[in-house]
């Protein structure tokens, strides 16, 4: 009887603490934020094989960088299917506070990744050995990926070069 | 966020070899591993409430006169200052500063900076970021007694303006001003307010005369310069101060100016201190270095660009008499190369940075005998595989140190110029 009371209470334990890690969980996962590793960049360019795609690099910290996201977010209304993948070269821990800026222009639902390793030296050269962490940085991959680098606030005009089918603006 | 090694003296293992058998040996062994092998991860995690300049973040470091090392940094959302007595071997607790935790910026652009004058006084100052975006506000606070104490915080913009107000420097000249320097948002504000467009931010700066006890109002240097770089200061004369700083030449040229400030408000001999043409609307976070030539009186100039005439670290010499720089230097072209530190000791100067190879991080050093006109080959000072900050150089009256703070190697202070380590130290 005691047994069975104390395995009883452990199931019960057991159930909370579970149910406990679920809404743990769910709150992780309010964005869409991956850690951003050294390997990560790789893990990117797969899974665009034969395809363009566009990544954008950005950071809080960098008041030309909300413009670009700015402009950005305005864009993707107009073209949802724009391949655009988000760098933040903030530390993932401060995911929280990136994500309120991409709330603010409509940008969660992209795939987003955040630095995760306070070696970003590393992580800046897995991106490109010739970039030397000037933000916004945008990269363009053609259906070969063959890549195009710009450094500063991204234009309509690169935009419309870059891409092979046409964008609508504003 | 970024770890520490708690240094150990080897003088004390080999006295412990010499004088225990080989069982206590071993348990001083096992013990040792407990207290030197602190990593990164252990000081996010297991020790919580370990207050230490390994486990904390972005220090900076000065010597008083009585050859004592005075550091501060940032842990958890408080600025700490200790001290050292024998040259970053061991270290005093740390007193904090801003009792009332806030968010004290520590990246490598932005970190608390520390000066200690003749009377002992101790002058820390840093940014603390405020809500909305990119706000913050210009902190200052005070020890008059020895380091025991610290005064609370104050707020030195006067604007009271919820904007930017960030990269603060610190500076004290020989007549005992001292200065405040910072990037400031308040104009960019008040034209967004006119409907006029704005470029970048502005310089401002307030001058203390009386050891920190008041501040002057802000006095503005300059308009439309780039809002996320640190500035660079150097003396000019006894009481004014030259200061170097990235702007926003033209449209969106941020390439360098240089000016001479005042104590009572007035920006003199302005002018460009570097042509790199870097045509750019982004952010570098990446401020230029400066200290004053003893042989010419000129000033030595390092700093970082990607422009169209120039890529990588760049040294020149600035003469105010002249208005242009001279022997203008590619230091090191390789992309991951950057944040470049200057010093000069017994009539040379020495240049520190910070470069990347794919796989380490190098801080490297080159020296120059003749005022900055022709430069050695490089060494290498330390290097790491792991996260790191900027490097910095402190000077003593004998020699010049590097403060360089890593995940691996924690918080390393050691000399790499002048006379030899204890030759000259009385206690």
């Amino acid at each position: 009887m005691l047994n069975s009371s104390l395995f009883q209470r452990t199931k019960c334990l057991d159930f909370c603490v579970a149910s406990l890690l679920v809404l743990f969980s769910v709150a992780a996962q309010a964005d869409n934020f991956k850690a951003f590793t050294a390997d990560s960049f790789q893990e990117i360019k797969s899974s665009y094989e034969g395809e363009e795609f566009l990544l954008g690099l950005w950071s809080v910290d960098c008041p030309p960088c909300l413009v670009e996201l700015e402009f950005m977010g305005k864009l993707l209304e107009l073209n949802p299917n724009l391949p655009y993948v988000l760098v933040s070269t903030d530390p993932i821990e401060q995911r929280e506070y990136s994500q309120e800026f991409l709330e603010d222009f409509g940008l969660t639902e992209m795939e987003s990744w955040m630095f995760a390793d306070s070696f970003v030296e590393k992580l800046r050269f897995s991106i490109d050995a010739n970039w030397y962490g000037e933000l916004p940085r945008s990269y363009f991959f053609d259906n070969e990926h063959e890549m195009k680098s710009h450094s500063g606030i991204i234009s309509r005009e690169l935009l419309s070069d870059w891409f092979s089918s046409s964008l609508k603006f504003q | 966020m970024e770890g520490g090694v708690f240094k150990y003296k080897a003088i004390n293992v080999i006295e412990l070899i010499s004088s225990y058998s080989k069982t206590a040996v071993a348990v001083f062994s096992i013990l040792l591993l407990s207290t030197t092998a602190v990593s990164a991860n252990e000081c996010d995690t297991s020790a919580q409430g370990l207050t230490s300049v390994d486990c904390g973040a972005t220090p900076s470091a000065t010597f008083d006169q009585n050859g004592r090392l005075w550091l501060t940094y940032v842990q958890d959302q408080h600025v700490y200052v200790s001290h050292s007595d024998d040259f970053g071997e061991s270290y005093s607790p740390s007193v904090v500063v801003n009792k009332i935790p806030e968010d004290a910026e520590h990246n490598g652009e932005n970190r608390p900076k520390i000066i200690v004058d003749a009377d002992s006084n101790i002058f820390v100052s840093w940014t603390k970021k405020t809500s909305p975006r990119f706000t913050g506000e210009i902190r200052f606070s005070r020890s008059t007694d020895g380091g025991d104490t610290f005064e609370t915080p104050r707020t030195i913009n006067d604007d009271e303006l919820f904007t930017g107000h960030r990269f603060e420097s610190l500076f004290l000249t020989e007549s005992g001003h001292m200065y405040v320097t910072w990037v400031d948002k308040r104009d960019l504000e008040a034209n967004i307010e006119l409907g006029k467009d704005y470029a970048g931010a502005a310089v401002y700066y307030a001058v203390s005369s009386d050891q920190g006890q008041t501040f002057s109002q802000n006095y503005r240097v300059a308009n439309n310069s780039c809002e996320c770089c640190r500035i660079a200061i150097a003396p000019r004369g006894p009481e004014n101060i030259a200061i170097l700083w990235r702007q926003i030449f033209g449209v969106t040229t941020r390439d360098h100016a240089i000016a001479v400030l005042t104590p009572d408000g007035k920006t003199m001999e302005m002018g460009r201190a570097s042509y790199d043409d870097w045509q750019i609307d982004a952010c570098p976070h990446h401020g230029p270095s400066m200290v004053q030539s003893g042989k010419s009186g000129d000033y030595h100039m390092s700093w970082f660009t990607n422009g169209d005439l120039h890529q990588g670290i760049y040294y020149a010499r600035y003469s105010f008499e002249k208005a242009s720089p001279e022997d203008v230097y590619q230091v090191d072209g390789s992309a991951g190369a950057g944040h470049p530190y200057l010093a000069e000791y017994d009539q040379t100067l020495y240049l520190v940075w910070k470069a990347f190879d794919g796989q380490q991080s190098q801080i490297s050093l080159i020296k120059s005998i003749d005022d900055g006109k022709s430069w050695s080959v490089s060494e290498i000072l330390r290097s790491t595989s792991q996260g790191s900050d900027h490097p910095l150089i402190v000077n003593k009256d004998d020699g010049l140190f590097l403060s360089w703070h890593s995940d691996e190697h924690g918080y390393v202070f050691e000399k790499f110029a002048g006379r030899a380590l204890g030759l000259s130290y009385v206690e």
